[in-house]
């Protein structure tokens, strides 16, 4: 290949180096205003602003949030993806009686502020109860390898290795709430999620109740300590 | 002793695209197939899944979807009198390898040919005189127009599902396409992919300068789609890994995604993978096949007898297949007789590379092999050629289709080749850079050509194909031409730094290009001057059929994949409403 460098050294393709890849928020954003501020995020987390509850009401300080699976875990999550959705909340496109107006009352740096809080806290995750076996075993093939005769690709193509994640677009979903999980893909598939309607609800859509029940079941107890430190 | 098997009515060498439609339709015609595969069985699941199939060291550097050239290679050289040598490592261009072949790797970008390609030299004489011409050029018609070919480019399309905007339907032009195409009866069937930034910056760029930029034609798909097989294909997520990878989202147009399933649920179909054809075999006149000779991967050579021999290889593969077979008169570049590996072509590719400040970000890692918006205001016959002194063309475009790590470092003229200066630079560059591609035609000469090397062999002891070739100094003048053309559309997109690197001489293989090897075993009027009738028939051999870029009489502006499927079609046609009726010559003498 170094044969290719010094031939194309003017041109586009060249060869073989490390490539220190900026892929934070704040170098993706276009026209970024200034940077983030992960104090002031958790100042929000713990106590809101004069308009908004605070986060950890529901999310936990830690962006845990509880095990009852109705709200997301969202410690770790990429900032880059924490901000997209709150700017979705404020469209319609993932209209949500209870985020809605939250992301609607923070100002655009409170958004960024508190998802850089969250995107930097890998807090442990709680026990959870497994789920059935042969459930989780169903939602592992789906996972891994997606379902060939219905054309359904493996849900790892997008979101990393069993769920890890591709940051800064594509969310975890190992260790994320089986409820959680299941609660946004039947949204997507009865279209009130809109964003991501290329992708996500063309998926959901091919989703019967029992792959819903299992993908999620299987992205919940897909958790490994190297991978949930992952942000 | 080679085993002698039960014989069937057709088998086919190779089960890549071409192998892979042929074997569908006439098992589905009722017909007994057999397809042979070199290579390994492989599908979307489990063997294109991810994170395996997005290792760029092992796929796109290490090449592991590509022919082994351990065991096969073609020899090459830039002329007759230097000695060729074997390609041990693929660079310039990459043969595929196992089922689904080359269409497992490419980008999908999928271009008609131009009406004036099917009967260039008539055209060029009527347009130009009988003596503009360069007599060094071989050009020839095709013996098939582009009219006889529509109804299969269409064909074609629908079962690739390919997205695009058509620029002329029916002889109407259409706003948003390409209007210099030649016509279609209808509408893509699924509508362009995404503009990304770089198509926009680029569309933007040639608007100013009064060109007609319209969406690539994609084969990476816009939406989800069934195709007329019943099969279902997925929408492209854009992740930039097409080329050199095999797609896990069931979004690219493979034979495993379009054909292969449907012929497979076929009885009268068989696949038989790790089996390589060692030749074609004739009876005692040499003027029929009885059927092919291979080996398995246990190392036993079986006698496949069948009634129709369809060579369905990557092109320089079909050529080596019809001299290793003793099948047509090789080509004799110094008396210009002989037919088999004349008029060998490639593709004259270059570029322009547009540098930004960095406050334009390209993200030119969210791509798709054939995202991206081109011109065709410099292909092939679409502006006067009068004054240039040369023929062809180029296309023009904006089509980034990647920018994986290990191979995206752009970084302008006077940056050191390593070192700290080096990565500072590639850091910086990274995300502002834009590379235009200069995607041009290549003519056939009397010196380029293929034939069998005199000294080296592969693993089952038959002669490599040797090469011969480089560029027609007709071909050099087009792309300085188109090269400066990108360039200052490159400076109208507002670049920074904007360099063109038009392609010179001479041709190395050890610098990627890209894979698009064509002719050796032509189609045509003419007996003296092509191996294979119009049908893509052997005139020799008449129950053998060559079906690939191999038939192509010389390569026009564009990617070939898109008119290689409609020969198929238009052969299978043949072979289906006339050839199975009436068993021989397609086309008298």
């Amino acid at each position: 290949m170094t044969c290719v460098r010094r031939a194309n050294a003017a041109a586009v393709i060249t060869a073989i180096a490390v490539l220190g890849l900026a892929w934070s928020a704040a170098s993706l954003a276009q026209g970024n205003k200034r940077p983030a501020d992960p104090k002031h995020g958790a100042v929000i987390a713990a106590q809101g602003t004069a308009n908004v509850p605070a986060c950890a009401q529901c999310h936990a300080f830690s962006g845990a949030s509880d095990s009852s699976g109705a709200f997301p875990r969202i410690a770790g999550q990429s900032a880059y993806y924490l901000e997209q959705q709150m700017h979705d909340f404020t469209a319609s496109v993932r209209a949500n009686a209870i985020m809605s107006p939250i992301a609607k009352a923070l100002s655009a740096d409170d958004i960024v502020d508190v998802a850089a809080y969250y995107a930097g806290n890998s807090d442990p995750f709680p026990p959870l109860a497994s789920a059935d076996a042969a459930l989780v075993k169903e939602g592992q093939q789906l996972a891994r390898l997606g379902n060939a005769t219905k054309g359904i690709q493996a849900c790892n193509n997008c979101h990393g290795p069993d769920g890890a994640g591709i940051p800064p677009a594509i969310p975890y979903l190992a260790g994320q709430y089986a409820q959680y999980i299941a609660f946004e893909l039947q949204m997507w598939k009865r279209g009130f999620r809109k964003n991501s309607p290329e992708s996500m609800a063309v998926i959901a859509q091919q989703l019967d109740e029992r792959a819903i029940a299992a993908v999620a079941a299987f992205y919940q107890q897909a958790r490994d300590p190297a991978v949930s430190a992952s942000k | 002793m080679a085993e002698r098997l039960k014989p069937v009515d057709v088998v086919t060498v190779g089960v890549g695209m071409t192998g892979g439609i042929m074997g569908k339709e006439l098992a589905a015609a009722g017909l007994k197939v057999v397809g042979l595969e070199r290579g390994p069985m492989r599908d979307t699941v489990p063997d294109f899944q991810s994170p395996v199939i997005h290792d760029e060291l092992r796929f796109a550097v290490r090449k592991a979807l590509m022919q082994d050239n351990v065991k096969e290679a073609m020899t090459f050289r830039n002329s007759a009198d230097q000695t060729a040598l074997p390609m041990r490592r693929w660079a310039g261009f990459l043969p595929g390898n196992g089922l689904g072949g080359a269409l497992v790797h490419w980008n999908g970008q999928t271009y008609r040919f131009q009406p004036a390609d099917f009967i260039y030299k008539t055209h060029l004489e009527q347009r130009y005189g009988k003596d503009f011409v360069d007599p060094e050029l071989t050009i020839q018609d095709w013996g098939a127009t582009y009219e006889d070919l529509e109804p299969h480019y269409d064909r074609f399309e629908y079962l690739c599902g390919t997205s695009g905007k058509a620029g002329n339907l029916k002889g109407q032009i259409q706003p948003g396409g390409n209007p210099f195409e030649g016509a279609r009866s209808r509408e893509y069937p699924t509508p362009p992919m995404k503009e990304p930034y770089y198509g926009a910056l680029f569309r933007k760029g040639a608007e100013s300068l009064g060109y007609h930029p319209f969406p690539q034609p994609a084969s990476t798909l816009s939406q989800p789609y069934t195709n007329p097989e019943g099969l279902k294909l997925q929408q492209c997520v854009f992740c930039g890994f097409c080329e050199r990878f095999a797609c896990e989202h069931f979004a690219k147009a493979s034979p495993q995604t379009i054909v292969l399933p449907a012929a497979l649920k076929n009885p009268n179909y068989e696949l038989r993978t790790g089996c390589q054809v060692l030749r074609v075999n004739l009876d005692s006149t040499g003027k029929k096949a009885t059927g092919v000779a291979y080996v398995n991967a246990a190392g036993q050579e079986f006698e496949q007898p069948a009634d129709l021999v369809l060579i369905t290889a990557f092109a320089l593969n079909n050529v080596r297949m019809l001299l290793n077979s003793g099948i047509g008169k090789p080509y004799d570049p110094n008396t210009g007789e002989g037919v088999v590996g004349r008029n060998y072509a490639y593709q004259t590719v270059s570029s322009a590379t547009v540098f930004y400040d960095d406050d334009v970000n390209i993200n030119p890692f969210m791509a798709s092999g054939s995202s991206g918006t081109v011109i065709d205001d410099f292909s092939g016959d679409n502006f006067d050629h009068g004054p240039q002194k040369f023929i062809g063309g180029a296309y023009i475009g904006s089509i980034m289709t990647n920018g994986r790590p290990i191979e995206f470092h752009p970084t302008p003229p006077g940056t050191p080749a390593w070192g700290l200066g080096w990565k500072q630079a590639v850091a910086r560059h990274y995300n502002h850079t834009i590379a235009l591609t200069v995607h041009g035609s290549s003519h056939p000469t009397r010196r380029n050509y293929l034939d069998l090397d005199p000294t080296y062999k592969d693993a089952w002891g038959l002669p490599l194909l040797r090469i011969t070739f480089e560029f027609p100094d007709n071909d050099i003048r087009m792309s300085s031409y188109v090269t400066e053309k990108a360039a200052e559309i490159g400076r109208a997109m507002g670049g920074k730094t904007v360099v063109g690197t038009p392609r010179r001489p001479p041709y190395t293989t050890t610098v990627y290009q890209t894979t698009h090897n064509t002719g050796g075993a032509i189609m045509g009027n003419d007996p003296k001057t092509s191996p294979l009738n119009r049908y893509l028939q052997c005139w020799d051999v008449p129950n053998v059929f060559v079906v690939g870029a191999s038939a192509f009489v010389h390569n026009a502006t564009y990617n070939p994949t898109d008119t290689v499927g409609a020969l198929t079609y238009w052969a299978l046609a043949a072979i289906k409403d006339q050839y199975l009726k009436s068993p021989g010559p397609l086309v008298r003498t």
